[in-house]
């Protein structure tokens, strides 16, 4: 099975992001990596590819710099990779997904094969929007799971294991599909030295907005601003000795201030 | 020198000089009555001072003085061998609200902090500054203040020598309450004896540290981390001198077994390390790190030291090399001592260093004696600095049966430690529970000298008695 991951590149997000004097978030010098539900979905699509055979692409739309989030993904799993530059300009989810649809196209043109699988992370840790798969989805016209985090072939499309606030819905889908990926009960492999020093050698085709078929298009949803979470009061130290009279009192203070 | 008790007449002068922060009888919380390692044995304090500044310890320093009561320093409390039980009764002067981190000086490398600055706080600090605060020990939230008193080494010690290298300046208290500074933010001195050194892990027996003026260094630029793959532990030990010889210089250099890896991932519930490379078991991991100024430098780094691992018998090697990857791959590392208290109710340990060379053969004989002693034995640790830990643990057992086999352990590998040209320890100190080796080690005459060099400074022996040199 071919799959092809969608991998956004992202703030490092162990670092806490403040906003800066203009309102922005200030995120000059914190370190850019593969966001995590896009590293989660590569591990997936490796490992569904080692058993079932396959082969995994991986692509970003990014500008040069990007390479190396990509050669990273090169070393654990994936067989290809992409870096497309999309048009300039601010992009809202609905561009992102439209340029991504072209992006698909254009990668499946350069490997000579379809994509039966194509993964997203279930969301971005910068952004947090989580609409970009599904959006993508219904650009390209094919079935749509979100939040996987488990993936199994059966005959003429894939199984498919959605994980949900009260526990799992397993949903069957024919090929090719898009899925969007949750954390799976796995983390990512650490790359070999052999792996490593190949990935770090190999050239990523790098492709123009022009040459994948992106136009630039007006966002429908402009971001206004944004503010930073009202910092926490001071609490309450609840210092009774006896645990049983602890626990009285903060269940007290927390029916005064209405909690319970 | 017999000390006298704590008053309500001193309780009275001590709450003058530290306003609601003197604590007594059942107000004291039960933690100041141990470290980490209560085997050792528990008291409770007469009294806590929790102080704010030099003036306050310095007050507090010279009731107790006037009145022969013992003073014993206190930070997290976060030590394995005593050293900042009140043994003998008294009073614990706890530095830990002194947090503040005082002020950087970049041009000239230096960070002015209190004593009670965390490890954990003033590293991360130094990181969004743009700075490296070098010493590296796995108890991040430990102080910085007893840090220096016990000369804490840590992971980054191979390259970055232990927190005593680092400390520039300090403000200490001595036990009489006089203030003293010792040292300047400069970069050398040849003026007179070194005191400052002296007092860097003097465990709180000579003075109270209350301020410190630290080196830094530049960020480095790049770092990888790589795993080793081992079949087994000899051959993981045996490749650290090549690491070594090769010329790499690595910022870190740690081993560890399959045992304290299998442990560490049942108390974390990840792997990430892996048991079984192409099929074969790991008996044994080398994890270390490097740092360079370019990407490409990076890339030759790696392979070199890929190379040697391979060549001395590594089944494969893992690269850790985003920031993300870097971090889960030491705080798994970080874990060791954690798991083994999580799966272990009584737990002893020692830090003996040997020569580099002589690793293998403390590690392979402190391992052989799981047997003959009837515990289980776990070790890990600096390889690259020689420093190794060992722990001794078992679970459903009597402690006063543990404590005889913990103690035949001992006798038995720190007289190896010494064979092999070792001292009796490499970071954890001295504290209460180790004298009796440190004095095998040492010997009648420096152990003397030890107690003059205490006398001068503490002549009534109120700061924490019975540390270090007895």
């Amino acid at each position: 099975m071919n799959i092809l991951v969608c991998v956004k590149q992202v703030p490092d997000d162990y670092v806490e992001i403040r906003l800066d004097g203009a309102g922005k978030p200030a995120t000059a010098g914190v370190e850019i990596v593969n966001n995590a539900f896009d590293t989660y979905a590569v591990e997936l699509a490796a490992r569904f590819c080692e058993a079932n055979g396959g082969a995994v692409t991986v692509l970003t739309l990014g500008k040069d710099g990007a390479q190396s989030g990509l050669k990273n993904l090169l070393a654990v799993g994936a067989s290809k990779a992409y870096l497309i530059t999309p048009p300039e300009g601010d992009a809202d989810e609905n561009c992102v997904a439209a340029w991504l649809a072209a992006a698909v196209q254009k990668c499946q043109e350069l490997n000579d094969e379809p994509f039966d699988l194509i993964l997203c992370g279930k969301e971005s840790t910068d952004e947090i929007s989580g609409q970009v798969g599904a959006m993508l989805a219904e650009k390209l016209d094919l079935p749509f799971v979100s939040s996987v985090i488990e993936a199994m072939p059966i005959d003429g499309g894939l199984s498919a294991r959605q994980e949900t606030e009260f526990g799992y819905i397993r949903y069957e889908v024919p090929t090719p599909a898009v899925f969007t990926i949750a954390k799976p009960g796995y983390d990512p492999r650490y790359p070999t030295i052999k792996n490593k020093m190949a990935a770090r050698k190999a050239v990523i085709p790098t492709v123009s907005a022009a040459e994948a078929g992106m136009e630039a298009r007006p966002a429908r949803v402009v971001c206004l601003g944004y503010a930073e979470p009202p910092h926490r009061q001071a609490g309450v130290k609840v210092q009774e000795k006896e645990a049983a009279v602890a626990a009285a009192k903060a269940v007290a203070l927390m029916a005064e201030a209405k909690a319970l | 020198m017999e000390f006298k008790p704590v008053t309500a007449e001193i309780l009275e002068q001590l709450s003058a000089a530290a306003p609601g922060r003197v604590f007594s009888g059942g107000d004291i919380s039960a933690d100041y009555s141990h470290d980490e390692m209560p085997i050792y044995g528990e008291r409770m304090p007469e009294a806590v001072v929790q102080t704010l500044t030099t003036e306050e310890v310095a007050a507090v320093c010279k009731i107790c003085y006037d009145d022969d009561i013992p003073i014993v320093p206190r930070g997290t409390g976060t030590g394995l061998c005593g050293g900042c039980v009140a043994d003998q009764g008294g009073v614990i002067i706890d530095t830990s609200k002194m947090d503040k981190i005082l002020g950087y000086d970049k041009d000239n490398f230096t960070v002015r902090v209190q004593a009670g600055v965390l490890l954990d706080t003033l590293a991360a600090d130094c990181l969004a500054q743009g700075m490296l605060y070098p010493p590296d020990p796995g108890e991040r939230f430990a102080t910085v203040g007893g840090n220096v008193a016990t000369n804490a080494g840590g992971m980054r010690a191979v390259k970055y020598g232990a927190t005593r290298d680092y400390v520039r300046a300090m403000t200490v208290v001595l036990p009489s309450g006089e203030i003293i500074r010792l040292g300047g933010e400069v970069n050398k001195t040849s003026s007179g004896y070194s005191l400052i050194h002296l007092m860097a892990g003097s465990e709180g027996t000579l003075g109270i540290i209350t301020e410190l003026s630290m080196k830094l260094l530049p960020l480095p630029k790049q770092t990888v981390s790589l795993l080793g793959l081992f079949p087994d532990l000899d051959s993981a030990i045996s490749c650290v001198p090549q690491v070594k010889l090769a010329g790499l210089d690595p910022q870190a250099l740690e081993f560890m077994s399959r045992a304290n890896v299998a442990e560490i991932q049942e108390f974390l519930g990840k792997e990430v390390y892996p048991a079984k490379c192409d099929g074969e078991d790991v008996g044994a991991y080398l994890l270390t790190t490097f740092e360079g100024a370019k990407p490409e430098l990076m890339d030759e780094i790696m392979e070199q030291a890929a190379e040697v691992f391979l060549e001395n018998g590594a089944l494969d090697v893992l690269v850790f090399d985003t920031p993300e990857a870097i971090r889960t791959a030491w705080s798994f590392r970080g874990a060791a001592l954690e798991a083994i208290q999580a799966k272990f109710q009584l737990i002893d340990e020692c830090d003996v260093v040997v020569p580099i060379p002589n690793i293998p053969e403390l590690v392979n004989y402190a391992n052989s004696l799981e047997g003959e002693v009837g515990l289980a034995i776990r070790t890990s640790g600096h390889a690259g600095d020689g420093n190794v830990h060992m722990n001794v643990c078992a679970n459903d057992m009597d402690k006063g049966e543990f404590l005889a086999k913990a103690e035949k352990f001992m006798e038995l590998v720190y007289a190896k430690g010494w064979e092999l040209g070792g001292l009796c320890s490499g970071e954890h100190g001295i504290g209460r529970a180790k004298v009796p080796y440190l004095a095998q080690f040492e010997g009648g005459v420096i152990m003397e000298l030890m107690r003059g060099i205490k006398k001068v400074f503490d002549p009534k022996g109120l700061l924490n008695p019975g540390k270090v040199c007895g």
